[in-house]
């Protein structure tokens, strides 16, 4: 287990509520043909509690806001403070562990593990973090939360529909107990109907005081936010 | 605890491709069984020649020196086919011997007839003093001649013409030499530097002598009762007899042993070394399919990672895969060995007492030690190159 790294931890006065802000960040990516800059100086911050929507084109820089939210990447230059913790000097080690314990993620495309069935998905987030022995009522608290149905609980990923998958998805993000929920167009592989009872999950979640960062095209989805972050050519532009 | 849900995964991931893993293992298991066959059969071989030979490891030999002019023996003559042994010598070779029994024997061959109508053969005959007789040769019937009219037959000699104690033996043409009556039959002795009676009849001295008008002997042999003293024996002979020439050879049976021992182990090693290469092809078969295991999960490394597994965490579940298939396969070859070894030893052997010693059983277990070993090497690499996948790039995989 590679602990919580403090020594990095710098928390400001004005970032006391913010889960997680960004100052002035950049993102650079070196290609022979020449430096692509897909974020160019980006600040915003997220208080905690909130349902923020990010929105944006094509090659806005959605997909690099995102990695850098969930820790996945390191700016280029600028700051980002994930619940006071600066992640720009973090090893490798340290960023894993930070997603880990910190942040929980929601794909499009689920993304559960097909060798594992329904429990065992929920807990495995678990499992990384303690290294020790699963809590299974817990994790059974977590799917009943998210509405799944216990007879479900021993099925793959394979046995469930996508709305299912997607639930299934939403508990494995919570599991852990994350200052942060970080959506990637959560409703884009589901049909309108079933798209709808995964939103109206997260707006309880988020009532409930689980913060919700999502990323959507879909404006419709958007509504569902508190506020919307929209981006173009990797600038916050509203 | 983390490792038990990688080690689970890496089972599972095993179970939906077990035609592929079967095949992979099939190659661990051929490894293993031609590892440890080789091994147990090179082994056996050496414990079933060293029982041959374990009787006359205890030897010294001295025969007249083949090669060059010949001073000392044989009344100056020359030429090895008249080389033999004077009894002055023999005097000098026991006096430096002692307290070794230094044994003198005489050797030819001749023909012979075991009855009335049967036809003429031909065999090694020995001519050896009757006391010393008991120290060389154990009976395993009748007892030691200790009259000229008495001879003792070889257990195979016996067996192949049907020879009980009491037959009569007419030896030379149309029985010249005269008719000998079988006192004893003698122990299997099997391959020997000293003499190799199985197939032989062993006579007296003083018949050979009369028998065949000769005193010379053809070698000494002398059995040494303190094993370390062997080469101090063999100095004392070498120094007392070949001061002026090299007059006569002397062969120290242990050391040629070890000789032939150490041939036996090179070549053990050799055919070994060959079970080894199909180890190396298996090895290769694991690397590939660890590697097609990676590339078919780059999208749930990128998962696994980018929900807080680590990169030694990913390293593992791919090592676990390897070493189960390592394991398995290692094993199940142990036991195929076991069973190949029992099967390759009474064909080629026709015994399989050289199989259930420890000498023999640890080659299984190199077998099964290098088949895990090997799979865990070749594991290494695709386990490092999925830990070292970007998050990023593996979550976009498709």
């Amino acid at each position: 287990m590679v602990p919580l790294p403090q020594k990095e931890e710098v928390t400001l006065p004005m970032d006391e509520q913010a889960v997680m802000s960004f100052r002035d960040v950049v993102k650079v990516y070196p290609l022979p043909a020449g430096d692509v800059t897909a974020l160019d100086g980006v600040t915003f911050r997220v208080d905690r509690g909130e349902f923020i929507s990010i929105m944006g084109p094509s090659g806005s820089g959605k997909s690099t806001l995102l990695n850098l939210m969930g820790c996945l990447d390191t700016p280029t230059s600028g700051d980002i403070f994930i619940s006071g913790t600066r992640i720009g000097d973090m090893t490798d080690a340290e960023l894993t562990s930070l997603r880990r314990d910190r942040i929980g993620f929601i794909f499009q495309y689920f993304n559960l593990f097909p060798l594992l069935n329904t429990l065992e998905n929920v807990t495995f987030p678990m499992l990384l973090k303690s290294g020790k022995t699963v809590d299974e009522k817990k994790a059974r608290d977590v799917l009943r939360a998210v509405q799944l149905e216990e007879e479900l609980y021993t099925h793959t990923p394979m046995e469930l529909s996508g709305g299912q998958q997607q639930r299934v998805s939403v508990a494995r993000a919570l599991i852990n107990d994350p200052d942060i929920l970080l959506c990637d167009e959560p409703t884009g592989n589901l049909d309108s109907k079933t798209g709808a009872g995964i939103m109206d999950l997260m707006t309880e979640l988020n009532r409930n005081g689980t913060t919700i960062i999502m990323v959507t095209h879909d404006p419709n989805i958007a509504k569902y936010s508190n506020r919307t972050i929209r981006i173009a050519d990797g600038r916050i532009v509203e | 605890m983390s490792g038990m849900i990688f080690f689970e995964i890496a089972k599972r991931n095993i179970r939906i491709h077990m035609l592929r893993s079967s095949l992979a293992m099939l190659g661990i298991i051929i490894g293993v069984v031609a590892i440890a066959s080789m091994g147990i059969l090179g082994n056996s071989m050496v414990l079933a020649v060293s029982d041959s030979l374990r009787t006359v490891g205890d030897s010294v030999i001295v025969t007249p020196h083949v090669g060059g002019t010949n001073h000392g023996f044989g009344g100056g003559t020359g030429g090895s086919s008249s080389l033999s042994i004077s009894e002055q010598d023999y005097q000098q070779i026991q006096r430096v011997s002692a307290p070794n029994v230094a044994i003198p024997v005489l050797q030819t061959s001749d023909r012979m007839k075991l009855g009335v109508g049967t036809d003429d053969i031909v065999a090694p005959i020995y001519g050896l003093n009757p006391d010393d007789v008991p120290d060389l040769l154990k009976l395993k019937e009748g007892g030691y001649s200790r009259g000229n009219s008495g001879c003792l037959v070889g257990s195979k000699f016996a067996d192949d013409h049907k020879i009980k104690v009491g037959t009569r033996i007419a030896i030379g043409t149309d029985g010249t030499k005269g008719t000998l009556r079988v006192t004893g039959i003698i122990e299997e002795r099997g391959m020997a530097f000293d003499v190799s009676t199985d197939s032989a009849i062993v006579v007296t001295k003083d018949w050979f002598d009369t028998a065949y008008n000769r005193s010379d002997y053809d070698k000494v042999v002398i059995k040494v009762k303190n094993l370390d003293d062997l080469p101090t024996v063999k100095t004392a002979i070498e120094k007392q007899m070949n001061r002026r020439d090299t007059t006569v050879d002397v062969m120290d049976t242990r050391k040629t042993m070890d000789t032939i021992f150490a041939a036996f182990g090179q070549i053990t090693t050799f055919v070994t070394a060959i079970g080894g290469i199909s180890m190396i092809v298996a090895g290769v078969s694991i690397l590939n399919i660890m590697m097609m295991s990676v590339t078919e999960r780059i999208k749930e490394i990128g998962i696994m990672r980018s929900i807080g597994a680590q990169k030694q965490e990913v390293m593992w579940m791919f090592l676990y895969e390897a070493l189960i298939l390592g394991i398995a396969g290692s094993l199940i070859g142990g036991v195929l060995s076991l069973l190949g070894g029992y099967a390759i030893s009474s064909m080629m052997l026709q015994t399989t007492k050289y199989l259930f010693v420890p000498s023999s059983l640890i080659n299984i277990v190199y077998g099964v030690s290098f088949g895990i070993v090997v799979c865990l090497v070749c594991g290494i690499y695709p386990a490092w190159r999925a830990a070292n996948l970007n998050p990023i790039d593996a979550l976009r995989h498709e």
